[in-house]
C-alpha cells in the first residue's frame, strides 16, 4: 500500500502541548512565507513565478494548442481536402471548401480552410484522422481575445501566421510527381520555409 | 412459356424462369454476391472475375454473371475457397489503383472500398511499383477520367456501345498498360454521359459537376421523381439537410427510366438551391410601395383582394404543368368550383416540341404533369389541351391574375420575357420558386413555393403512369408553401370572414 507522508496533526505536534500545535504550525508558515518574501526580494531571478506574458512559457510539442496547417516544401498547404477532419469533429468546428488546384499534380486543395475556435474543443481528432499530416495541434495556448476578435480562423492565419515563423513543412512530404502530368509553365513562387523552432512559437 | 428451374443457393431452394443466371437469380433473393463488371442494365461481360461461386460437382469456381441456373444446381457464395477467390480477386482489382482515397470523389460510395471492409482485408502481397497512367483527362461535358484509378470493368464501354449506341469509349493498350478511353480527338457529347459516373465502380470517371463540393458520406438522398421532362424518371435527390443545400440528382431504378436518366435531368437540383430561389413574400401597398411581408401577409392581402373583386369575371389563373396532381386538384376546386373561376389558362412555352423524343428518355416536353393538368382541367370542366396562352391572359380582362410558374425557369427560354409582360398587366400574384422574379422590381405581388423535393404528391407522365414524390426534405426557404396550403390558407381566410 503506497503511503503518503503528511505533516502531523497541530493537535499532535508536541513542542509545548495539545492546543499549542495550531500557534506553531501557524508560526512556522508565516516564517516560511516570510524568508520566500525576503529572498525573492534579493534574488527575484531565482524565483519559479514567470512574469507572463513578457516572458514566454513554453508548453510541450504535444500539447493541443491552437492548430496550424503544414507545408509542402514548395511552400502550398498539404492538406488536400479530402473533409477526414471534419467528418471526424465531434464539435463539427471545421468548415473546408474544397477546389480544383491549377496543379494537377495537386488536383484537389481547399480554396477555403476554416475552424471556428470557439467551437472547437481541442480533442485533436482531426489530427489523428488526417491521412497526410496536414493539419496539428501545437503548443500555442494564449487564445484569449476581445468580443471583435477573430474567432473563425482562416486557411491563412492556419498555416502562414507569424509565430509560426514561416511556417511548418511536414515531415511526410515526398517530392514524387506524377511523371504523365504537366506542372504548369509559370510555377508559383516557392516560398522559403523556414523549418519549425519550437520556442519559436508563441 | 413459362418454363422454371428449381436450384439452390446457399442451401435454399431457389425457382427462377429458365435463363436466369445465377447472379440475377442472388439478387433477387438479397444473396450479395461481390462484382465490378455485372450490371443488371447492361449485356453480361464477365471480365472481372470477382463473382467467383461454388458449383457443388464441378472442379473449379465459375462466374455467377454468365452462370445460368440450371435444375438441381447447388451453388454456394459462401465456402472458403469462394471466399479466398474474392479476396485476392480483389487485390488484383487494387494492384494498380492509386489508392489516392483523400481527393476522389467517389470515395464513400466505391465498390473498391466497400468489398475491402466486406470481402478483402487481406495484406497486400505487391512490392512492385504501381503502373502509373493519365489522369484528369477531359472525355466530356460532365466527365472527368482518371485512368489510374479505373478496374478495366468496361461498364461503360458497354454503355456507349448498348444504351446510347454511340461506342465513343474503348479499351486501349494491353496488359497492365490498357485504359479506357476516348478515340483521337472525339469527346462524349450526349445528353447521358453522367450515367458513366453512375455505373463506374470506381472513381474512374467523376462528374465535373458535383467535383469536390461535397464528401458522400454528408449527404442524404432522399426518392423522388425527375420534374425536368414528361418521362417522369425515377430519381434519388442528394442534399445536406443540415445546411438545405442540394448536390445532385441520380437516377432510380424504375419503370419509366430502367437504369439510367439524362443529363439535363440531373440539373434540376439547381433551381432548388437558396441562391436562386425567391426566399420572402412581398406585396404592394396601396400607393404602390412594394415591400416584403410573411407568406400569411401575402395570401391575406391576395385574399383580400379577391374577396374585394367578383371571382368568376374578374380572377384568372395561369397554371404551368410542373406541379402535383394533388395541388391540381385543390387550386380547381377553390378557384372553380367555389369561386366559379372560368379564366383558366396554362403557361407553355410558346416554342416547345411537345412530341419530340430522343429515342431513350428526354422529351420535348420540359414539363413533369402536363398529363395530370389536363386530366385536373377535364375534371374540372374546362376546356382542356396543351397549348400556350399568354396572349388570351393578356386580352381576358381580369382585374387579378394568380400566375403559377413553372418551378424550374431554366427549362423555359421564354421565362424571364413572359414575367415582364405579365408584369404590364394590372395585378399579377406570382406563386414560383424562382428569384429572377423577386429581383424584378415591377413584380407586385410574389408567394415563394416549394420545390419538387420538398413536397408530397404524385405527378402523371406521358403514358399516364404515376411518379411519386413522398419523402420531402426540408425546404431551405423555410416560409415556403405549396399550391395546396396556399389555397388552404385563402379558403381559411374566406371562411373567417363569413364570405361563402
Amino acid at each position: 500500500m503506497a503511503v503518503v507522508k503528511v505533516a502531523p496533526p497541530p493537535h499532535d505536534s508536541n513542542i509545548f502541548q495539545a492546543g499549542w500545535g495550531y500557534i506553531t504550525t501557524i508560526a512556522s508558515g508565516m516564517w516560511k512565507t516570510l524568508v520566500i518574501f525576503l529572498k525573492q526580494l534579493v534574488h527575484i531571478e531565482k524565483t519559479n513565478t514567470l512574469e507572463w506574458p513578457e516572458q514566454p512559457s513554453n508548453y510541450s510539442d504535444r500539447f493541443k494548442g491552437k492548430h496550424f496547417l503544414t507545408l509542402r516544401d514548395d511552400g502550398e498547404v498539404r492538406c488536400t481536402a479530402c473533409f477526414l477532419c471534419a467528418t471526424n469533429c465531434p464539435a463539427d468546428c471545421i468548415h473546408i471548401e474544397a477546389g480544383n488546384h491549377p496543379d494537377n499534380h495537386l488536383e484537389k486543395f481547399p480554396v477555403r480552410f476554416e475552424i471556428d475556435i470557439l467551437r472547437c474543443v481541442f480533442c485533436g481528432y482531426c489530427e489523428e484522422a488526417c491521412p497526410v499530416d496536414a493539419i496539428r495541434l501545437g503548443p500555442e495556448y494564449a487564445m484569449a481575445g476581445t468580443e471583435g476578435g477573430k474567432w473563425v480562423y482562416t486557411k491563412e492565419y492556419l498555416a502562414e501566421r507569424k509565430q509560426l515563423s514561416g511556417g511548418v513543412v511536414s515531415v511526410k512530404d515526398e517530392n514524387e510527381k506524377h511523371p504523365l502530368l504537366e506542372t504548369p509553365k509559370a510555377n508559383r513562387n516557392a516560398k522559403q520555409v523556414k523549418s519549425y523552432v519550437r520556442h519559436g512559437v508563441h | 412459356m413459362s418454363e422454371t428451374v428449381t436450384f439452390k443457393l446457399n442451401g435454399k431452394d431457389v425457382t427462377v424462369p429458365k435463363g436466369t443466371t445465377v447472379m440475377e437469380a442472388a439478387r433477387r433473393e438479397s444473396v450479395a454476391i461481390p462484382h465490378f463488371c455485372w450490371h443488371p442494365g447492361l449485356s453480361v461481360a464477365g471480365v472481372c472475375r470477382f463473382c467467383m461461386v461454388k458449383v457443388e460437382g464441378r472442379p473449379k469456381l465459375e462466374i455467377a454473371c454468365n452462370l445460368q441456373a440450371m435444375d438441381g444446381m447447388d451453388v454456394k457464395t459462401d465456402t472458403e475457397d469462394a471466399k479466398s477467390a474474392h479476396k485476392w480477386a480483389l487485390e488484383f482489382h487494387l494492384v494498380n489503383h492509386p489508392l489516392d482515397c483523400p481527393i476522389c470523389d467517389q470515395a464513400g460510395e466505391c465498390g473498391l472500398q466497400d468489398y475491402y471492409m466486406s470481402v478483402g482485408k487481406y495484406q497486400s502481397q505487391m512490392t512492385r511499383p504501381k503502373v502509373l497512367k493519365p489522369k484528369m483527362l477531359d472525355v466530356g461535358r460532365d466527365l472527368v477520367l482518371d485512368t489510374e484509378r479505373c478496374i478495366l470493368c468496361s461498364r461503360c464501354v458497354r454503355f456507349e456501345e448498348e444504351v446510347t449506341k454511340t461506342g465513343a469509349l474503348g479499351i486501349f493498350d494491353r496488359g497492365d498498360r490498357a485504359i479506357i478511353g476516348t478515340y483521337p480527338g472525339t469527346k462524349i457529347e450526349h445528353n447521358y454521359q453522367t450515367n458513366l459516373v453512375d455505373i463506374c465502380p470506381v472513381g474512374a470517371f467523376t462528374s465535373r459537376d458535383f467535383r469536390f463540393k461535397q464528401r458522400v458520406w454528408f449527404l442524404k438522398d432522399k426518392p423522388a421523381t425527375c420534374p425536368g421532362c414528361s418521362t417522369g424518371c425515377s430519381v434519388d435527390v442528394y442534399g445536406k439537410p443540415e445546411t438545405r443545400t442540394y448536390f445532385r440528382v441520380k437516377p432510380r431504378q424504375g419503370e419509366a427510366n430502367g437504369h439510367w436518366m439524362c443529363d439535363k435531368g440531373r440539373e434540376t437540383y439547381r433551381h432548388l438551391n437558396q441562391d436562386v430561389r425567391l426566399r420572402l413574400a412581398f406585396t404592394t401597398g396601396a400607393k404602390g410601395h412594394r415591400h416584403e411581408t410573411s407568406v400569411a401577409g401575402a395570401i391575406e392581402d391576395l385574399a383580400k383582394r379577391i374577396s374585394s373583386v367578383n371571382p368568376a369575371s374578374d380572377v384568372a389563373l395561369l397554371v404551368a404543368a410542373q406541379y402535383t396532381n394533388e395541388e391540381y386538384k385543390s387550386l380547381f376546386d377553390f378557384f372553380v368550383r367555389d369561386l366559379g373561376v372560368k379564366k383558366v389558362f396554362q403557361w407553355r412555352e410558346p416554342t416547345e416540341k411537345i412530341d419530340e423524343f430522343d429515342g431513350l428518355l428526354y422529351r420535348g416536353d420540359h414539363n413533369a404533369n402536363t398529363r395530370g393538368l389536363q386530366d385536373a382541367l377535364k375534371e374540372a370542366g374546362l376546356p382542356a389541351g396543351v397549348k400556350s396562352e399568354f396572349d388570351a391572359v393578356a386580352h381576358c380582362g381580369a382585374k387579378i391574375i394568380i400566375a403559377i410558374t413553372p418551378e424550374i425557369p431554366a427549362t423555359f427560354p421564354s421565362f424571364d420575357k413572359q414575367v415582364q409582360s405579365l408584369t404590364e398587366l394590372e395585378f399579377v400574384s406570382f406563386w414560383t420558386l424562382a428569384g429572377a422574379i423577386g429581383d424584378n422590381k415591377k413584380v407586385k405581388h410574389a408567394i415563394p413555393m416549394k420545390g419538387f423535393a420538398e413536397k408530397k404528391g404524385t405527378f402523371t407522365n406521358h403514358a399516364g403512369g404515376a411518379g411519386a414524390l413522398n419523402s420531402p426534405f426540408p425546404s431551405p426557404v423555410t416560409d415556403g408553401k405549396d399550391i395546396s396550403e396556399i389555397v388552404a390558407a385563402l379558403k381559411n381566410w374566406r371562411h373567417s370572414h363569413g364570405s361563402r
